[in-house]
């Protein structure tokens, strides 16, 4: 199952201007459960996918949640920036297989 | 007596809950009225607004220029002016004019006193510095005392003395001591969100962790509520909970909006530092009171050994000028790879770089992936053009784009049909000049000894 059917609201924004924090928000408390244990969202793997040397996984059951919080390839508003709030890096997000 | 003293005084006579109206997440862009003034009508304690964050970018900071419009920043400032002073009610502005530095709060506070003026108001205001002296930020980073956050390198003294300005976030502390000048309007440049809500409730000797949550979740107004909006929300302190309620009847704070709420734009859901402590939130407890208000609990605030500050400075980097244009071709889109370079070299041969400051030069083909994400795998039938150049100045940015322009419209290559021109632009002169351009410089945490001298609160009354 892919994430953007298990999830009902797949988000990205900077968490200041050097960090992009993706947000998974789900319904289901089971589907949460499932995308957790999924090895396509461990740290490692989720790095490599964004191109990005780091990633980080953070279960937040107070609102079946996770947070994956990455470094921005580039620091917000620098020349060369596509995306100075950060609100379009969930993309590669969508397809990711659980 | 100040509308703070005179607060403050009532409460301590007679304690209760405490009130607190947020009345926008963003002043500058629009507060609606309905909401606020059902607010109002709570009879809050407290009303606050945020007014900056580093989220536009670094402009604003560097520039030292509201991200927000004069004129809607002003009819919202005499909003919220109106309804507190006018009904006794202290106002507590955070961050003025997007970047919180000296030009920023300048900003606000003229356009306050303007105010003031024509509605014949008058007020004892404080306002409170966030600009932070660089020798202050040199001497730290050679003690080793700043630290980056996330990926922006350590701090040294050359990059301090290129920004144009450092601003630090202030916290609750800083507006406790204009509190205590007895004043009825506070508007502070750089600081925390929170602190904007939890002055009031500190000065008060009430609960800290409480209070800290209740004042990350309402710094947003409505938004952690379902459905998600811009109207003023109200915060109430009971002891060790406190309970949220939108002054919109058509958003609901529900136990999981609110507990969502705490992912937002935040690197870690379940703490947050602040210059004085840090909030610890993994065991707090979402209660629903009934259908669209929520009772939060369980917070912890463990006081900081060490104040921390955040410090953010922006640095120019050159003039920006763009060159806005869209395409229709197949063949133009197909070859857009090759293009791109070709054009480019021409360009750079017509306007030489200086080789000690060469220009940077962007070309951005919408449609073909420049966001990011997924590889375009189909080629679209339409594509959005943006060529940007940061020159040293704008002559030189112009010159550069203007050269693009040319070339990508009228720029030869095999297999070429639209032979008249590549490129359709959608307006006359299609080369904008955008004013200076800058970058983040400093995204750092600073050690500090003692908050006080960073933050100069100064009163003066305004109008009368």
């Amino acid at each position: 199952m892919k994430i953007r059917d298990a999830a009902r609201v797949i988000r990205s924004k900077n968490a200041g201007p050097t960090q992009v924090s993706l947000d998974l928000m789900f319904d289901d408390p089971k589907l949460y459960e499932r995308a957790l244990k999924a090895p396509s969202l461990r740290p490692d793997v989720l790095a490599q996918r964004f191109g990005v040397p780091e990633a980080e996984v953070i279960p937040y059951p107070a609102a079946i949640a996770i947070k994956i919080v990455l470094p921005r390839r580039i620091i917000a508003g620098t020349p060369g920036d596509t995306d100075v709030y950060g609100a379009q890096q969930h993309r590669p997000l969508l397809d990711i297989e659980i | 007596m100040s509308n703070f003293a005179r607060v403050i005084a009532a409460y301590e006579r007679e304690p209760g809950p405490l009130r607190i109206l947020s009345a926008s997440g963003q002043l500058g862009y629009g507060v609606l009225a309905k909401a606020f003034q059902a607010g109002l009508e709570r009879r809050p304690h407290l009303i606050g607004a945020d007014m900056g964050s580093v989220d536009p970018g670094p402009y604003y900071l560097g520039a030292g220029r509201m991200a927000t419009s004069r004129r809607v920043s002003k009819s919202d400032l005499r909003q919220l002016l109106m309804g507190a002073v006018g009904n006794g009610i202290p106002l507590v502005i955070g961050t003025a004019g997007t970047g919180g530095g000296d030009p920023h709060l300048a900003a606000v506070v003229e356009i306050v006193r303007e105010i003031a003026r024509e509605e014949n108001m008058s007020f004892r205001l404080a306002t409170i510095g966030a600009e932070i002296p660089k020798d202050v930020v040199k001497t730290a980073a050679r003690a080793g005392k700043v630290r980056s956050i996330g990926p922006i390198p350590a701090l040294t003294d050359e990059e301090v003395d290129g920004a144009s300005r450092i601003v630090g976030q202030m916290g609750t502390e800083a507006f406790i001591r204009a509190i205590d000048q007895d004043v009825d309007v506070i508007i502070a440049g750089r600081a925390c969100d929170t602190a904007i809500y939890t002055c009031l409730p500190a000065r008060l000797g009430l609960p800290m962790a409480p209070a800290m949550q209740m004042a990350k979740i309402i710094e947003c107004a409505s938004l952690c509520c379902e459905p998600g909006g811009r109207d003023s929300m109200l915060g109430t302190l009971e002891g060790e909970s406190f309970v949220l309620e939108s002054m919109n009847p058509n958003r609901r704070a529900t136990p999981l909006s609110v507990a969502a709420h705490g992912l937002y734009e935040q690197a870690d859901p379940l703490s947050v530092i602040e210059p004085e402590g840090v909030l610890h939130l993994g065991d707090s407890k979402f209660e629903a009171v009934d259908e669209r208000r929520c009772r939060v609990s369980g917070a912890r605030w463990v006081p900081a050994k060490q104040f921390t500050v955040k410090i953010e400075g922006a640095t120019r980097v050159g003039a920006r000028a763009i060159c806005v244009a869209g395409s229709v071709d197949p063949v133009f889109i197909a070859k857009a790879d090759e293009i791109i370079p070709a054009v480019e070299a021409i360009v750079r041969e017509l306007v030489p770089p200086d080789p000690a400051k060469p220009y940077q030069l962007f070309f951005r083909f919408y449609g073909l992936g420049v966001v990011g994400g997924q590889p375009v795998t189909t080629l679209p039938e339409e594509i959005g053009i943006i060529v940007e150049c940061i020159g040293s100045d704008e002559d030189e940015a112009r010159a550069v784009v203007a050269s693009c322009k040319q070339y990508l419209l009228h720029h030869g290559f095999p297999g070429r049909i639209s032979t008249a021109g590549n490129t359709a632009f959608p307006f006359t002169p299609p080369e904008l000049t955008a004013g200076d351009a800058y970058r983040f410089s400093v995204y750092h945490i600073m050690d500090v000894d003692a908050l006080e001298p960073l933050f100069p609160v100064s009163v003066e009354t305004v109008g009368g």
